[in-house]
C-alpha cells in the first residue's frame, strides 16, 4: 500500500531532479557548444588581429611581413593547437571592435585589459606587463624604492614614469627621493648610465627595449603601476579562452613567455640577478 | 518599553472611552483587551498618575510618526541642496586670463564629480571651459525639458569663476526621420533647435553668455552623414541666431567650430574648413554670428610651425583669421574651442609627453601674447567619465580619478606665474 502511495511522489521528484539537473548543465552544454572554437577547429585556421605598428611585439620587416612577440605568440598559440595562423592587420583603435564584430577570432597586440568591455569581449590572463618599474644600474645594490635616500631618480618628463614619481612624493611627507625630468626617456637613461641619478621610472617597454641595446640596467620587480597585456577574444568563445589561458599559463611555466621576450627584448635582467 | 513612550506619557485627559469602560457604560461596553490590561496595569516608569487611552496612544503614535517623517526628509533635503554643497564662490587665479579647456561632462551623473572637475580647472588657473548640451537629453519629447544635469554642470562651474561655452547640438529622435543619425538636424527642424537653444539661453541668462551652434559642420559625420555645405548651415544660423538673442540679448553665437581637415573639393568625408568658412561668407553668415569657434590641434607639429594650407597645424587658426578679415570680419573675435596635442605611445599623431607639455604651455602663451583677436583658448579634454581605452586618453589633463597628469601640475605652475622656460628639463 505504502510503495503504491509512494510511486507517484518519487517518480515527481525524479523528474523535478532531472529538469534541474539539465537546467544546471545549460551553461556547459553552450560552454561545448562555442562557436569561434568550433570554426577554428573546422577550418583549421584561427585569424588574428593586429596593428603592425608597435615594435617589438607587432612590426613591418623589410619584406613587409609582420613580425614580434605578439606574431610569435600568436603562432605558438595555434601550432598547439595544430591549426595554420592567419594574420590580419587592423588599426589599433579598432581591434577590439573587430573582435566584437567577429571579423577576427582575437585581437593579440599589446592589449591592456578594459573592464568596461567585459560584456563586449573576454579577456585572457596577462601574458606580459608593460607597467611602470623601476630600473637601476646592473651593479647597483639597489632593490627597492625605499633603497634610494639621496640620490636622484631620473624620468621621462610628463612620462607615465612622471605620474608614477609625483604621485608617490605627493602622498609621502617626506620626500623618500628626489626627481629628475628628462625631455625623452633617452636622456633619462644617460641620466642613469652617467650616474647623474640612481635609478629610473619608465615602462617596462622603453626599458626592455633599452636592455635589448645593451643598456646596462636591472629592472626591480613588481612593477609600481601595472599594465597587463592581454588577448581580446569573443564574447562567445568560452572555450578559445580556457584554451587561451591554458596555453599562456603553461608557454609561462615552461619558459616559452620567457624564450619570446629575450627573442625580441634580450634577456631580462630583473632584481633578483644580483643575488 | 518603545523608545516614542514618552511621547504618550504626557496623556493629561482620558479620552471618552476609557471614562466609559472606567463608568461601565456607554457605548462600548466591552472588558479591555489583553494588550490594554497588560498595560494598564503595568507600573508608570516616572510615577505619573496616567490614564492611558489607546485612542491618544494612536494619535502620538501618529504624531510620532509624522515627526520621524519630516526628520528624514529634512535630511534629504539637507543631503541633496544643490547651492550649499557647492560652497562659496570662487575665482580662478591666473596670468593668462584667455586660457580654457573643454570638459567633458556630458556623460558624468555623479554630482561631486562634476563639482570635483570645475574645482581642478579652477585650481588649475584655467577662466574658460567649453562643454556639450546635447538637444537629445535634455528635450526627449517636445517642449518637455530636463534641466537637472545642466543644472548642475552649469552651477558647478558658475560657482567655481569659470566662463562656460555651452556647445548645442544632437537631435532628439523626435525631431529627425527615422533612420537618421543623431546629427542629422533637418532643415525643418531649424526652429524647434531654435526654441531649444532659446530655452537654454533664457534657463542660463547671466550665466551662460557663450553658445555654439552645431559642431564641425564641415565633416559629414558631423552633419548626419549627408554632404557638407556651409549654405545650409549657414541657413540654420539665419533661424537660430535671432531666437537666441531674443531669449538672451547679452548671448554671444559662435559659429562654425569648424574642424581642421584638408578634404579635397568633392570629398564624400567632409570640406577644407578654409573654403567652408568662405563657403558661409558667401551664404550670408557674417550678421548670424559673434565670434568665429575653431578647432586647431597640432598633430605632430610644434605650435610655431607657420600656417601653410596644405598643413594641420596650431597655427591654421591664422589662416581662418585671414579669411575673416578678408571678409570684414575683422573686428569680430575667435574662440578656439578645441585644440592641443596626444601623447599616446602608438598613435601616429602623437607626440612625446614633454613635447606635449611644451607645446601646450606655448599654445596658450601665442594666443595671450600674439593673438588679441583670440577670446579664449579651450584644450581638448580635461577629463573623460571613464577610460576611452584609445588615443583619446592621452589627451586628457587628468585621469578618470582625478589623478593630475604632469601636464595638469606643469600647466598650473604656468598658470601661477612661476618661471615657464625653465619648466622644459635640459639635456643633461
Amino acid at each position: 500500500m505504502a510503495r503504491t502511495a509512494l510511486r507517484p511522489g518519487v517518480l515527481l521528484l525524479v523528474g523535478l531532479t532531472l529538469a534541474l539537473g539539465l537546467l544546471g548543465a545549460l551553461p556547459w552544454l553552450r560552454l561545448g557548444s562555442d562557436p569561434v572554437w568550433g570554426r577554428i577547429q573546422a577550418g583549421g585556421r584561427w585569424r588574428v588581429g593586429m596593428d603592425p605598428s608597435f615594435p617589438p611585439f607587432e612590426f613591418l620587416d623589410a619584406s613587409g611581413q609582420m613580425v614580434g612577440l605578439d606574431v610569435d605568440l600568436a603562432q605558438a598559440l595555434g601550432q598547439a593547437w595544430g591549426v595554420e595562423t592567419e594574420l590580419v592587420a587592423i588599426g589599433f583603435d579598432s581591434l577590439v571592435d573587430a573582435v566584437e564584430a567577429h571579423r577576427v577570432d582575437a585581437a593579440l597586440s599589446g592589449l591592456t585589459f578594459d573592464p568596461r568591455r567585459t560584456r563586449d569581449v573576454r579577456h585572457s590572463i596577462p601574458y606580459f606587463d608593460a607597467g611602470i618599474r623601476l630600473a637601476v644600474a646592473a651593479d647597483s645594490p639597489i632593490q627597492a624604492l625605499s633603497e634610494i635616500a639621496d640620490g636622484c631618480v631620473a624620468v621621462e618628463w610628463g612620462s607615465g614614469g612622471d605620474a608614477v614619481a609625483r604621485r608617490l612624493l605627493r602622498q609621502s611627507e617626506t620626500p623618500p627621493f628626489q626627481v629628475q625630468a628628462f625631455p625623452s626617456p633617452e636622456a633619462a637613461l644617460e641620466a642613469l648610465a652617467t650616474g647623474v641619478c640612481v635609478g629610473v621610472l619608465m615602462d617596462t617597454v622603453s626599458l626592455r627595449l633599452a636592455q635589448a641595446e645593451g643598456a646596462p640596467i636591472r629592472l626591480l620587480d613588481p612593477p609600481l603601476e601595472s599594465e597587463p597585456y592581454v588577448v581580446v577574444l569573443p564574447l562567445e568563445a568560452r572555450t578559445l579562452q580556457a584554451e587561451v589561458d591554458r596555453l599562456l599559463e603553461r608557454f609561462g611555466q615552461d619558459g616559452t613567455l620567457a624564450r619570446l621576450e629575450a627573442r625580441w627584448f634580450g634577456a631580462f635582467v630583473d632584481g633578483l640577478s644580483g643575488d | 518599553m518603545s523608545r516614542w513612550a514618552f511621547l504618550s506619557r504626557r496623556a493629561p485627559r482620558p479620552s471618552p472611552t476609557a471614562v466609559h469602560r472606567a463608568l461601565g457604560k456607554g457605548p462600548f461596553r466591552r472588558g479591555p483587551s489583553v494588550e490594554e490590561k497588560a498595560r494598564d496595569e503595568s507600573p508608570d516608569p516616572v510615577g505619573v498618575d496616567v490614564v492611558r487611552s489607546p485612542q491618544w496612544s494612536r494619535r502620538y503614535r501618529a504624531l510620532g510618526g509624522l515627526a520621524l517623517a519630516s526628520l528624514f526628509l529634512a535630511g534629504l533635503l539637507w543631503l541633496y541642496r544643490p547651492e550649499d554643497a557647492l560652497g562659496p564662490g570662487r575665482t580662478v587665479r591666473t596670468v593668462n586670463p584667455k586660457m580654457g579647456v573643454h570638459t567633458r561632462l556630458t556623460d558624468e551623473v555623479e554630482p561631486w564629480k562634476i563639482r570635483r572637475t570645475m574645482a581642478m580647472v579652477r585650481e588649475m588657473g584655467a577662466p574658460w571651459i567649453v562643454e556639450y548640451f546635447p538637444w537629445a537629453y535634455y528635450e526627449p519629447s517636445p517642449g518637455r525639458y530636463l534641466w537637472d544635469h545642466p543644472d548642475l554642470v552649469i552651477q558647478a562651474a558658475v560657482r567655481e569663476g569659470l566662463t562656460v561655452i555651452a556647445r548645442l547640438g544632437m537631435v532628439p529622435e523626435w525631431a529627425r526621420p527615422q533612420g537618421t543619425s543623431e546629427l542629422y538636424l533637418d532643415p525643418e527642424r531649424y526652429e524647434e533647435f531654435g526654441r531649444f537653444a532659446a530655452a537654454f539661453a533664457r534657463r542660463y541668462r547671466g550665466q551662460v553668455n557663450y553658445v555654439i551652434l552645431w559642431n564641425e559642420p564641415n565633416l559629414s559625420l558631423e552633419w548626419g552623414w549627408r554632404p557638407v555645405d556651409p549654405g545650409e548651415y549657414t541657413a540654420m544660423l539665419r533661424v537660430v541666431y535671432p531666437m537666441l538673442k531674443e531669449a538672451n540679448p547679452e548671448v554671444q553665437v559662435l559659429a562654425g567650430a569648424l574642424a581642421p581637415t584638408l578634404a579635397p573639393p568633392g570629398s564624400e568625408w567632409g570640406m577644407n574648413d578654409l573654403d567652408y568658412l568662405q563657403g558661409m561668407y558667401d551664404a550670408g553668415a557674417a550678421p548670424y554670428f559673434d565670434l568665429l569657434a575653431v578647432h586647431v590641434y597640432g598633430w605632430r607639429f610644434g605650435p610655431d610651425e607657420p600656417p601653410d594650407p596644405q598643413v594641420v597645424n596650431f597655427r591654421r587658426v591664422e589662416l581662418l583669421r585671414e579669411v575673416m578679415e578678408r571678409n570684414g570680419d575683422r573686428d569680430k573675435e575667435v574662440a578656439i574651442t578645441e585644440a592641443g596635442w596626444n601623447d599616446h605611445p602608438r598613435w601616429t599623431r602623437a607626440v612625446r609627453p614633454g613635447e606635449r607639455i611644451r607645446y601646450t604651455l606655448r599654445a596658450y602663451e601665442i594666443a595671450r601674447t600674439e593673438w588679441p583677436w583670440v577670446r579664449s583658448l579651450s584644450m581638448w579634454v580635461f577629463r573623460f567619465p571613464w577610460d576611452q581605452k584609445s588615443y583619446q586618453d592621452f589627451y586628457t589633463f587628468v585621469d578618470t580619478d582625478f589623478e593630475p597628469k604632469p601636464i595638469y601640475l606643469e600647466v598650473q605652475r604656468y598658470a601661477r606665474g612661476e618661471d615657464i622656460d625653465g619648466a622644459w628639463p635640459e639635456q643633461p
